[in-house]
């Protein structure tokens, strides 16, 4: 049972590497402010420096706080996580791996009859739905200091502080994926004294950056140039403001979903130029893979569970 | 090395703009040589308007290469290829307007309108050049926008008249009055080219605002 965990793990990081470079790194690529090479360096160091300097207090949370951890639920909660994580990028649907692993810890707890740590739970749950909405304000408040004070310099200095704050903004978002995305992924398995400390940073690290590496290529190339083919000056400012939400969360020790909050910014950002520019309708999916996530994977962790003993 | 392209660079940026103000500077030399050939009836200076629509090419080309090496975000790269094209057509026709220009014998108003419409079209091509400064400057685009819109309208003034007369002009054969009309709209097409541009250029400076 022991090698499960850290099996699921590893398949969990290379998958935020695949995925979540595009969050931090996809617009500077896709403006060609960064090569490709050197935009996976960049996000691979500051994933590490961030689960290094910030990344202890969203792993105490998800390792420590919401269950009583075992091997059998660490075993099963893992595995069901990355399935539907591997899943859920196949089939280009939108999940995040915070809510998943955490759905699947409590469904796993619940079904063996651990002590889930109903206080703690809530916390996140009400984590989950104040960080999107703190990046649409954050994003918004952004965007109307830039029109107040960048939009006064001439053309060719703001086209040079826009590829700067796109890179600066980039880089806070890699930090946050080590702080709390990977967290999130070695907050159990070191709790369960499975893995050193050391090591996990190290390696889970690694595998982001491998993932990154291996994988992203082809979602950055299609994130980065959408979004920049959009309006870069919109789009720093909803990544900031989503970057800004991250780190202060991640300050708190919550396992909050950095795509969540780039979509509260950009939906802030959206609302700010009119309403008619918001897809009510993406939103709406949106919000209902937000409730799905979490509940298939307590489903199915309680569900296999159950049916097992 | 990231950083000092970040901070440090900007100079793609800046030879782009250089090059559009280049680019810009061959269609105001083409408009004034074109205004000076038709006030002084001399068919000589025509060679010199196709040697500068030559040369606008070859800057035109040197701009889509340096856009293509990763000058300006790629948000911004479609409306500037779009300006620098308006402005190589604003060069086309006036090469045209200057060729035909070759086989027409003009009466002194029609020369004279001609002349004026050809001098308001260089005045909109300072303005123009003006505008690309403000880029990189702190200079208001908006002012010099109005004044190309103002000099733009002059412009239809002159050619509503001038055609008005012209109708009344008995024509020899159909290629005489053919090469007029021809020479006739691609002289008032360049200022509506160069509006054209002016208002890319308003594109491309509020499109980071």
């Amino acid at each position: 049972m022991q090698p499960i965990p850290i099996i699921a793990s590893v398949l969990i990081a290379l998958s935020v590497g695949s995925n979540d470079t595009s969050n931090a790194l996809g617009i500077c690529i896709g403006c060609r402010i960064i090569s490709f090479r050197r935009a996976v360096i960049l996000f691979g160091v500051f994933v590490l420096i961030g689960i290094l300097l910030q990344g202890r207090k969203v792993m105490k949370t998800v390792g420590k706080d919401i269950v009583e951890m075992d091997l059998r639920i660490l075993g099963i909660s893992l595995l069901v996580s990355a399935m539907l994580i591997i899943i859920s990028n196949w089939k280009r649907l939108p999940v995040s791996t915070h809510q998943v692993i955490i759905g699947s810890l409590t469904g796993s707890g619940t079904a063996l009859g651990a002590d889930v740590n109903y206080g703690s739970l809530f916390e996140i749950l009400l984590s989950w739905v104040i960080s999107p909405l703190a990046a649409f304000f954050a994003s918004l408040i952004i965007y109307r200091a830039m029109e107040k004070t960048l939009s006064k310099l001439p053309f060719l200095q703001i086209e040079r502080i826009i590829r700067v704050l796109l890179l600066a903004s980039g880089i806070i978002i890699a930090y946050t994926t080590g702080a709390n995305e990977l967290a999130t992924i070695l907050g159990p398995i070191i709790h369960a004294g499975l893995i050193d400390e050391a090591w996990a940073f190290l390696g889970g690290a690694f595998l982001v950056f491998l993932g990154a590496v291996l994988l992203s290529n082809r979602i950055i190339e299609t994130i980065g140039s959408g979004i920049t083919a959009l309006d870069p000056y919109s789009g720093f400012a909803a990544q900031f403001g989503a970057g800004c939400c991250v780190f202060l969360f991640t300050s708190l020790g919550m396992p909050i979903s950095t795509t969540y909050c780039i979509i509260g910014g950009i939906t802030g950002v959206g609302m700010l130029k009119g309403t008619g520019t918001v897809s009510v309708d993406l939103l709406k999916k949106i919000a209902l893979s937000w409730i799905m996530a979490p509940a298939l994977a307590f489903l199915t962790c309680f569900t296999i569970i159950r049916t097992l003993t | 090395m990231v950083l000092k392209d970040l901070f440090l660079g900007g100079k793609k940026e800046l030879e782009v703009i250089d090059k559009m103000k280049k680019h810009m500077g061959f269609l105001c030399s083409a408009c004034t040589t074109l205004k000076a050939a038709i006030e002084n009836r001399d068919k000589e200076l025509i060679s010199s308007v196709s040697d500068l629509e030559r040369e606008g090419d070859i800057v035109r080309r040197e701009i889509f290469s340096n856009i293509y090496e990763g000058a300006f975000l790629p948000f911004l790269r479609p409306n500037i290829c779009r300006f620098v094209e308006i402005v190589d057509n604003a060069l086309d026709v006036t090469k045209d307007a200057a060729i035909e220009y070759t086989d027409l014998e003009l009466d002194e108003e029609t020369k004279d309108d001609c002349a004026r419409i050809a001098d308001i079209s260089a005045k909109m091509c300072e303005m123009l050049l003006a505008a690309i400064e403000t880029l990189s400057g702190r200079a208001d685009l908006r002012e010099k926008s109005l004044a190309i819109r103002i000099y733009e309208k002059r412009v239809d003034e002159i050619e509503f008249d001038l055609i008005k007369r012209l109708r009344t002009k008995e024509i020899k054969n159909f290629w005489e009055g053919k090469a007029l009309s021809d020479f006739i709209h691609d002289l008032t097409s360049i200022s509506d080219l160069i509006e054209d541009a002016s208002d890319y250029l308003q594109i491309i400076n509020i499109s980071l605002r």
